[in-house]
């Protein structure tokens, strides 16, 4: 997996371009009267992109695929959970802080795998991520055990959730970008590329794996935190699951790792996939993400947003050359 | 003191299992530098290849082990020829073998859920509630089976690796490919028969558990880390290696019983993964090159 270019737009065209978009999405509720179906539906898919990119500071810049980062949304949504029902509750957005906290805290637990690469880190986050699933699952004291947590029902904080989740798309979209833009991201591709040569050159791999990995964590955390409130009913085999580690990958991969455009992209058509496939074909979804990534894998390895910028460029030649021909 | 030695009978016997599951991960990692995520995916597959010729001709699970490992073994050449063979290999690679090959996981568990839905099955035979006395404990006849096949296979393989032509020439491509080309092995096709062959061992330890365990189309997932462990334990490609740290990988699980809930001790051998990654990744017993 090369890496991506970097994001060529001038900055500010950039911040007009987030603000109006992020604006369009905050007032789409209220200009197209949304069904509460389709409302709730991108109140999730904000979700799982946030958790996409946040899969992606690790997962592609960094370039060490985790198989574990259901343990953060799992921890990030018990913690909210458990400050939610107590009595009396906490103000939701201090309860999801604190879940997000609490994950970026527990990611930090990870530290000693961190210094394993490639296969290694990977099948390492699987243990640990299915080790916290057996974990949180036993203790019931917190996690409710098998049969999970019920939060009281609350029509209104589920409909305000849309723009909660909005922000926190915007915030970590922003975050994504001044990563990318900065030294710090730079640093972080050089670890990439070669740890022992980016050590060279003052690159502290582990020090900078750390930090993202525990950034990926809060916001992870902040998303399975949301994730409590939307649904009202969590259960740690379902939070903490492999198949949720295993949706943040997929969705990474399928809109492109490393770039930002992709785990956005990827998000979307995962949210949208798994609800027509699972409502439709419920017994072909699995398959279909498997020929995704062997086809992506294989054939286009910055997935959907490697294919738009294929078709641009083509699109670009097509149009550009009668042109230059002429002049 | 009797509990002891049942325990101690029983994690003699997981470790069979285990070493079986082992040997064809740590052989195509050693020979190729690819984590076969796929692993578990061809365990799980040769469990519902014995449960089928158990089920539609009535064989038993033990004869079908050649049909196995022939299927199997054309399923892993078929595999590396068509999609493994177009990646890039070492660490840059990494990510991309990994998650190519877990797409295929995905695939393999989608087509059993179809063909066979989610359903738990076993293979059933007459001899399946058997057991002799062994060692003043009863031993399940299976799992004595079971422990026999793991003992011959690594003597196999060791003879396959040492003995044959064959067997050096896939030592000398672990060791150096380039260096291979020159004295004129063909590199694809032995990374094209070691794919198949780890992909054999694969089945034959899913035709083994079939016969302990009930299995559906998730099984496996366990199994690969399980494999892993023992793999990374063992240090890469020493048969000896493999099969003790298959058995401190059963001691492990199994003597936890007596401390941790019963319903944890499925954790201890996902810690032990990450403790051995992190503290000794080069292996308890250091790495060799295959043999």
């Amino acid at each position: 997996m090369n890496a991506p270019p970097p994001p060529s737009l001038a900055p500010a065209r950039v911040a007009v371009l987030f603000a109006a978009g992020v604006a369009a999405l905050a007032a789409l509720p209220m200009v197209a009267g949304l069904s509460p179906y389709t409302h709730n539906l991108v109140t999730l898919t904000f979700l799982m992109v946030s958790g996409a990119l946040a899969w992606n500071w690790m997962g592609g810049y960094v370039g060490q695929v985790s198989f574990g980062h259901a343990a953060m949304f799992g921890v990030g949504g018990f913690v909210a959970a458990r400050l939610l029902l107590l009595e009396p509750p906490a103000p939701a957005p201090l309860a999801w802080l604190a879940g997000g906290l609490a994950a970026g805290v527990f990611a930090l637990g990870a530290h000693p795998t961190l210094r394993l690469r490639g296969p290694y880190f990977s099948i390492a986050t699987i243990g640990l991520g299915e080790a916290s699933r057996l974990v949180f699952t036993y203790w019931e004291g917190f996690t409710g055990g098998s049969s999970g947590l019920s939060l009281p029902l609350d029509p209104g904080t589920k409909y305000r959730l849309y723009w909660w989740g909005l922000a926190l798309v915007a915030l970590v979209l922003a975050a994504s970008w001044l990563i990318r833009r900065s030294t710090f991201g730079l640093q972080l591709l050089a670890i990439k590329a070669d740890v022992e040569a980016a050590a060279d050159v003052g690159v502290n791999a582990t020090l900078y794996q750390d930090v993202v990995f525990a950034l990926s964590g809060v916001v992870v955390g902040l998303t399975g935190a949301l994730y409590a409130s939307y649904f009202s009913f969590i259960e740690p085999n379902d939070m903490f699951g492999f198949d949720r580690s295993i949706s943040l990958v997929l969705m990474a991969v399928i809109g492109g790792v490393g770039t930002i455009a992709g785990p956005v992209l990827g998000a979307v058509v995962f949210v949208l996939l798994r609800q027509y496939l699972l409502a439709s074909y419920p017994q072909l979804y699995l398959g279909l993400y498997g020929v995704l990534l062997v086809l992506i894998i294989l054939f286009e390895p910055l997935g959907l947003s490697g294919l738009a910028l294929r078709l641009a460029r083509r699109v670009r030649r097509r149009r550009g050359s009668p042109a230059g021909a002429a002049a | 003191m009797d509990r002891l030695v049942d325990l101690a009978v029983s994690a003699v016997l997981l470790a069979g299992l285990y070493a079986t599951m082992a040997y064809g991960l740590g052989l195509i990692y050693g020979v190729l530098r690819v984590v076969n995520l796929a692993h578990g995916g061809i365990i799980m597959a040769g469990a519902y290849l014995g449960w089928q010729m158990h089920e539609r001709l009535g064989l038993d699970p033990y004869l079908s082990i050649p049909v196995v490992l022939l299927v199997t073994y054309g399923f892993g050449v078929l595999l590396y020829r068509v999609l493994v063979r177009h990646l890039p290999r070492g660490a840059a690679g990494g990510p991309a073998s990994l998650l190519l090959l877990f797409g295929v996981w995905l695939l393999l568990r989608n087509v059993a859920y179809l063909l066979f839905t989610g359903n738990d099955q076993a293979i059933t035979t007459s001899y399946s509630t058997r057991a002799v006395p062994l060692l003043g404990s009863f031993v399940s006849l299976n799992r004595l089976a079971v422990l026999g096949i793991a003992v011959v296979t690594p003597v196999a393989l060791h003879l396959l690796l040492r003995r044959t032509y064959l067997g050096r020439a896939i030592r000398a491509v672990a060791q150096n490919a380039d260096s291979c080309t020159v004295v004129g092995v063909d590199v694809e096709r032995i990374y094209a028969i070691t794919f198949g062959i780890g992909s054999a061992l694969a089945g034959l330890a899913g035709v083994l558990s079939a016969t302990i365990f009930s299995f559906n189309p998730a099984f496996g997932s366990g199994e690969l880390l399980k494999s892993f462990v023992v793999v990374v334990l063992g240090g890469l490609g020493s048969v000896l290696g493999t099969g003790l740290a298959a058995l401190i990988l059963a001691v492990a699980e199994v003597f936890a019983i007596l401390v941790l809930p019963s319903y944890l001790t499925a954790a201890v051998g996902f810690v032990m993964l990450v403790l051995v990654l992190v503290l000794r990744p080069g292996g308890l017993f250091g790495q060799r090159v295959l043999g």
